[in-house]
């Protein structure tokens, strides 16, 4: 940014300053807020009891043990797909791997009360089958292991993207020449594929492990009814029973639960040093190996999997939406359609939720869209020396948990803004505000990866006939980047849609989301109208993952998550 | 161009929507389950054609727990409040939080029932009894025979840092010389556990992960209605009971609307409409709802309401201690 805007560098003068402007508010102001608190809390002295508090470090080995088993069964999960689906000749490989994503996609309270609803003596499937547990026995998921099994099932598809990608990158030229000296499927998997792919693996379990800890939705359904509390959910318990010191406390947690993360974000880094998966030259065409008589048990072994994973949570959830009342056996004489009345045509909390879930999540994804596009455009073309440290910052509250970066808008607008003195606290706009923050890096990555692919060359002839920076915006960039742009405003759609966590805190009066309405519902008792809308919520996610995959075939590589 | 222009449409569409959304005639705060908020505020409306209620349901604790957030904040959303017990009522109103309002409809109220400055109205009869699972092996009917070896490992009841009626519960049987906390250590000891609202309660027993529980009498009288397997119990020793009361707070921007909605709650028609939902109508000559017995039938066991507001802190972190409850 130093040489003056006639040599060569085409930005505008103002580009620089309007990303750094908004990179300062999404992500250094609200964490730099929250850490403050944290850290004048602990000089107070505020910190110390609550630090030796048993109860806390009970949580802390809760988060680790439920979070670490959950990063296990995510590993065997998703690694074990990404292996059979990438190496193997297994048939219906697309599809398997679409409905292997789904998990991660369904929020994941609607996937704690799918489970719920599919084991344990409140089933309403098992009970329809007659083969419903008897009186007194434990719901075996209000357990660590319970948590750990979701988490894993939840995050499984890190792990495989993670794994995926890795072997997808492999040379090509290492597996031909160990094929050439004779080395027969298995030792090259043995000796050269897997120890290629190891990096992928450590990355795809670290993602998954960050993930584990910030997750809500889980741990607040299947734990709390334990006395089973993760960071996350003490959190929420403490702002529950508000007192003078809950900001103090809860920006304390949240400095721990940031703690947690950024180690095994480190971890990640650590492994991934030195790859660079943007250069590859024969990617995506490993040798696909032959199971022979093999093949049938490992389709057999999928397809059972994905079974059990989705198609039976889902319908015990459906099971669940059609009974009468809890704990009453679903048969053709007893099932109604009474929750879907009563969430449809009843509950103006729906209509709400719905309508705040929707335009919080559009305003999300398109007006990230306009600030992604400016500042992806700036990330791939500047030779400033701060594009990896902006880039950074804009990368580090997507990957720190929801309730974190909640905690940290709440200490920021709780009290009134200064100068305008208007408070938004309780309203939509901090909502919005803290969303923005949250999926910028999901929306800026597509655009990013679409800007990277642009020939310069373009932008250059445009330039020299005179075109000014909005110009060519207007006739070349914009319509080159749209369809990855399309994406990421799905994408972010998408995952805005789903949102428990960031909501969980913020909302009040009339800004109910559809996340924090299922779990209200649930927590008052009204199960069958809970599981009612989770469906409606499955339904709508499958049509949008959908669609995105219908764009697949016009985007950059990368952009649809799923697909490599 | 055009896909910016019509991203920037869309945002300003939104940004209409939005703040559309929040522009409504009145906030009510409240700790009924949703049908039966939602159900209350279509009586109002019905009764005051032409204006715009938004509700919030959450547990009393954390109803009052994000009022208490957004009074410090400076920008507390609700105008009235209809939350489990008058103790945290009273609270509120010597903290200065609530305005005065004498409704007319109190005359048709026996005086216990609200408070005599118009702080708060009480609205209902809400009692906490037992539930049982009807392929439960003991069939309860006192307090002390869930503390029995019959019971171990099956009993679940909610816990005071998510229910309002769950922390007057625990700080009138623990005021009953024959019960007191030492019922609660049994329980504790007996493998009892205390975990969420009332809902999660009804849910365990109905579903049979437990088998025996504490709840508001209302679920699961209408839930066996509904056809769930759970009986519900007026142990002999006596209920305890919440009245679930109405209030408007101070910071009120729709002070006419409010006192509107309690006039409503308090009202012959809005009474009706509790007694239709199941619950016990407070006002004076009123019926009880089908599976209840006679009202004076329904021993209520009596509540220190003084002393049950300067202990609640610590009953609440007593009963927590108890029960290994953090939070």
């Amino acid at each position: 940014m130093t040489r003056p805007q006639k040599q060569g560098n085409s930005q505008p003068r103002w580009l620089f300053p309007f990303v750094v402007t908004v990179i300062f508010c999404l992500s250094v102001l609200p964490l730099g807020r929250l850490a403050a608190t944290g850290i004048m809390s602990a000089f107070r002295g505020g910190a110390s009891e609550l630090l030796s508090d048993p109860g806390l470090w009970c949580s802390v080995y809760d988060t680790l043990s439920t979070s670490f088993f959950g990063m296990i069964a995510a590993v065997v999960l998703g690694g074990g797909f990404a292996l059979l689906l990438t190496l193997f000749d297994i048939r219906g490989k697309a599809l398997l791997g679409f409905l292997f994503m789904l998990p991660t996609m369904i929020p994941p309270q609607v996937t704690a009360l799918a489970w719920i609803g599919m084991t344990g003596p409140s089933s309403a499937l098992l009970k329809a089958l007659g083969l419903a547990p008897p009186l007194g026995s434990p719901q075996p998921l209000y357990s660590i292991g319970g948590i750990a099994l979701l988490y894993g099932v939840q995050n499984a598809a890190l792990v495989y993207l993670s794994l995926r990608a890795g072997l997808l990158a492999l040379p090509r030229d290492a597996v031909e020449a160990a094929r050439l000296s004779g080395a027969s499927s298995f030792q090259v998997l043995k000796d050269v594929i897997l120890p290629l792919s190891l990096p992928g693996f450590a990355a795809g379990a670290a993602i998954a492990f960050v993930s584990c800890v910030g997750n809500f939705g889980i741990p607040a359904i299947l734990g709390i009814p334990a006395g089973i509390y993760t960071l996350p959910t003490l959190i929420y318990s403490k702002f529950a029973a508000f007192g003078p010191r809950t900001f103090a406390d809860i920006s304390v947690l949240s400095g721990l639960i940031a703690i947690l993360s950024v180690i095994g974000l480190m971890v990640e880094a650590r492994v991934l040093r030195g790859r660079d998966y943007r250069v590859i030259g024969l990617s995506g065409q490993v040798a696909v190996f032959r199971l022979g008589a093999w093949r049938w048990l490992a389709e057999l072994l999928l397809w059972l999997t994905i079974f059990l994973i989705l198609a039976m949570p889902l319908i015990a959830l459906v099971a669940s939406s059609l009974a009468p009342a809890y704990g009453v056996r679903l048969s053709p004489a007893t099932v109604t359609i009474k929750a879907y009345e009563e969430i449809l045509l009843r509950q103006a909390a729906t209509r709400i939720a719905f309508t705040n879930s929707l335009s919080l999540s559009l305003a999300t994804a398109f007006g990230l869209l306009v600030v992604t596009v400016l500042t992806g455009y700036f990330l791939v073309r500047s030779k400033s020396r701060l594009v990896g440290l902006i880039s950074a910052l804009a990368e580090i509250p997507y990957a720190l948990p929801g309730i974190v970066l909640a905690v940290a808008f709440i200490l920021l607008f709780a009290a009134p803004i200064p100068v305008i003195g208007i408070s938004i606290y309780g309203t939509i706009w901090i909502i919005l505000i803290a969303y923005f923050s949250s999926f910028f890096a999901v929306s800026l990555k597509p655009v990013v990866s679409a800007f990277r692919q642009l020939d310069p060359s373009l932008e250059e002839a445009a330039r020299l006939s005179g075109a000014g920076f909005a110009r060519r915006l207007v006739d070349i960039l914009v319509p080159l980047v749209a369809p990855a742009a399309g994406a990421s405003v799905i994408l972010v759609f998408l995952i805005a849609c789903n949102e428990l966590t960031v909501s969980a805190l913020l909302w009040s009066a009339g800004t109910q989301t559809l996340g924090v309405l299922i779990y209200n519902l649930d927590d008052s008792g009204s199960f069958n109208i809970a599981a009612a809308l989770s469906v409606l919520v499955v339904i709508m996610v499958i049509a949008m993952m959908v669609v995105l995959e219908l764009m697949a075939k016009r985007l950059p590589k990368g952009v649809v998550p799923w697909r490599s | 161009m055009k896909n910016l222009l019509s991203a920037f449409t869309a945002l300003v569409a939104i940004g209409m929507i939005v703040g559309a959304a929040e522009a409504a005639d009145l906030v009510l705060y409240t700790s009924q389950p949703n049908e039966d908020a939602q159900a209350t505020v279509d009586g109002f409306k019905a009764a005051n054609p032409g204006l715009d209620v938004q509700w919030v349901r959450d547990g009393t604790p954390q109803i009052m727990a994000k009022l208490n957030a957004e009074i410090q904040a400076g920008n507390p959303a609700a105008d009235v409040l209809l939350i489990a017990d008058t103790v945290t009522l009273e609270r509120m109103k010597q903290a200065g939080q609530l305005m005065a309002y004498k409704s007319p409809e109190a005359a048709n109220y026996d005086k216990a029932l609200y408070d005599a400055d118009g702080f708060y109205y009480s609205t209902k009869l809400i009692t906490t009894g037992i539930i049982y699972n009807t392929q439960a092996a003991m069939k309860p009917t006192s307090w002390a025979d869930l503390a029995k070896p019959e019971a171990k490992g099956l009993v679940t009841m909610p816990s005071p840092l998510a229910s309002g009626a769950a922390l007057i519960h625990a700080q009138t049987l623990s005021g009953i010389p024959s019960l007191g906390w030492d019922y609660y250590k049994n329980l504790k000891a007996n493998g009892a556990i205390a975990a969420g609202g009332n809902g999660a309660i009804l849910k365990s027993v109905a579903s049979g992960e437990k088998a025996y529980g504490f709840v508001v009498d209302y679920l699961p009288i209408r839930e066996k209605a509904k056809g769930a397997p759970v009986e519900f119990v007026f142990p002999k020793e006596g209920v305890s009971a919440v009245t679930e009361p109405a209030a408007i707070l101070a910071s009120t921007k729709h002070a006419d609307n409010a006192k509107k909605f309690i006039d409503y709650v308090l009202s012959q028609k809005g009474q009706e409409g509790f007694l239709k939902l199941g619950y016990i109508p407070a006002r004076n000559g009123m019926a009880v709802p089908a599976g209840f017995p006679a009202r004076e039938t329904i021993k209520v066991l009596p509540i220190n309401a003084p002393d049950a507001l300067k202990n609640s802190e610590k009953d609440v972190k007593g009963f927590a201690d108890i029960f290994g409850i953090k939070g």
